[in-house]
């Protein structure tokens, strides 16, 4: 455990704004690339980062731990975007630009076409699934810790995560083995 | 393969950050933010606290202040949940003010007007 | 994305009587959701009448555009309660209670003001207002979606345009990218 992450913690529980930004800038890159990849607008991806850090100040003294406000951020944050959603009746999916991305360290193995396409498939996979699928890929969750984060079942996960491989496969023209 | 499309992936899906920009945007508005009434504290803090306030009660100097601190208190939390409540307000009505004004939205938008 | 408008002009307000159920014109009898509390992931449950309204004036600070827009949209009411509730799953919570809620709403001197159905996304947005007199007495919102559903009731002289103009100062910036904070 991150004994600074959990001096921050600490101090903007006792009302440290300092620290509450600290801890801002920490997450903030979590939050909003899940909420992006979920709605595929940046402005909105924007307002609902926002809108849980202010949820995150608001019920601060419910957050007993680091470990416990990454969890509670990505619940908070993948929850509320598949709400969205499904609430939203104009959601139309807009292709990310290449300038949200930040340059790979891995530059010799960078196929840009291929993640873009990547990622405009994703948008094409219900609130569900993609959400699935982003705390698989982009947050490096296991199914357990995903179905703890959506409230699903283990064997939803599983079925989801299955699925949508196999969409994606199919699309970009891998077989299965 | 499998492996391929895994890597893939996680290359494609690479956290983006938004910049410090937004981490101000955040502040300012948790700075329009109600303070926090409660916030948490240590438990020396709270006992020492307590004794304190048990002498004021003893000598009963403080029963005015008393009344004053929960009248605050009470007015601080109406003021929160004022605030509140009519964020969800604006939030519910915005739906609908979106959904009436959109003109190229769906094709199966229809108006219909009703009442006498 | 399917939806349904209907749009009740000014000219055809009818006068409101007073309505069955509750005392006070525009006042809805709420449910007791009490136990919901325990299921419910987020809970916000909001009951201000004239005397905490009135307290929440006096703690409302005019340097600051929300509380200053605050003060202007409640001039005038005589209670706000809010009922919403968020779970974790999909339809957890009780249609037939919010049944109860739109039965109110059909009797005299309510009028629909909006209604916006989303099929798809199984989400429901109706909007009342009752009139007396040719004035608004009451709003009423019930908004229903898988995993929330909201119930408004704002009592009193409610003025639709000052609860428009809140828009920028509560929620989330809207379009107006260069709007300063």
């Amino acid at each position: 455990m991150n004994r600074t992450s959990e001096e921050l913690l600490s101090r903007a529980l006792a009302g440290d704004a300092a620290a509450f930004g600290a801890l801002v800038r920490d997450q903030q890159r979590s939050v909003y690339s899940l909420a992006l990849r979920m709605l595929a607008d940046r402005q909105k991806a924007e307002d609902l980062a926002q809108e849980v850090f202010l949820r995150l100040y608001r019920n601060l003294s419910s957050v007993g731990s680091v470990a416990h406000l990454a969890f509670w951020l990505r619940k908070v944050t993948a929850n509320a975007a598949i709400d969205r959603l499904r609430r939203d009746a104009r959601y139309e999916a807009v292709p990310l630009e290449e300038a949200d991305d930040l340059p790979s360290g891995d530059a010799a193995n960078a196929d840009p076409l291929l993640e873009r396409r990547l990622r405009q498939l994703l948008q094409q996979l219900p609130p569900a699934p993609r959400a699935v699928l982003l705390l698989r890929y982009q947050d490096d969750l296991d199914p357990t810790e995903i179905a703890r984060t959506l409230n699903m079942s283990i064997n939803t996960v599983k079925s989801h995560l299955k699925r949508s491989l196999a969409m994606l496969r199919e699309s970009i023209g891998e077989t299965v083995p | 393969m499998n492996e391929d499309l895994d890597a893939r992936l996680r290359k494609a899906l690479r956290p983006v950050d938004p910049g410090e920009q937004f981490t101000q945007r955040v502040l300012t508005r948790v700075a329009n933010e109600p303070k926090r009434s409660i916030p948490r504290v240590s438990k020396t803090t709270m006992r020492w606290a307590s004794a304190t306030l048990a002498a004021s009660l003893v000598l009963g100097v403080l029963a005015g202040h008393e009344w004053q601190a929960r009248r605050t208190q009470q007015g601080l939390q109406a003021r929160r949940q004022l605030l509140e409540a009519l964020r969800v307000t604006r939030d519910k009505l915005d739906i609908a003010y979106r959904a009436v004004n959109d003109k190229d939205g769906s094709s199966t938008e229809a108006g219909e007007h009703r009442g006498s | 994305m399917r939806f349904r408008q209907i749009l009740i002009t000014p000219a055809a307000m009818l006068a409101c009587a007073r309505v069955a159920m509750g005392a006070t014109p525009g006042a809805l009898n709420l449910p007791n959701f009490d136990a919901l509390t325990q299921k419910a992931a987020q809970t916000v449950d909001i009951t201000l009448d004239a005397a905490l309204l009135g307290l929440a004036t006096g703690f409302l600070d005019s340097s600051k555009p929300e509380d200053a827009a605050a003060k202007e949209v409640i001039r005038g009411l005589k209670g706000i309660y809010v009922r919403s509730y968020t779970f974790d799953r999909d339809f957890a919570y009780p249609e037939a209670e919010l049944a109860k809620v739109r039965k109110q709403l059909a009797a005299p001197g309510w009028q629909s003001l909006v209604v916006v159905h989303d099929n798809r996304a199984h989400s429901n947005v109706d909007i009342y207002i009752c009139m007396d007199q040719g004035r608004a007495s009451g709003l009423a919102i019930i908004a229903s979606e898988p995993r929330t559903f909201t119930i408004v009731n704002i009592v009193g002289a409610i003025d639709l345009a000052k609860l428009h103009a809140l828009e920028g100062k509560f929620g989330i910036p809207r379009m107006q990218l260069d709007e300063k904070k």
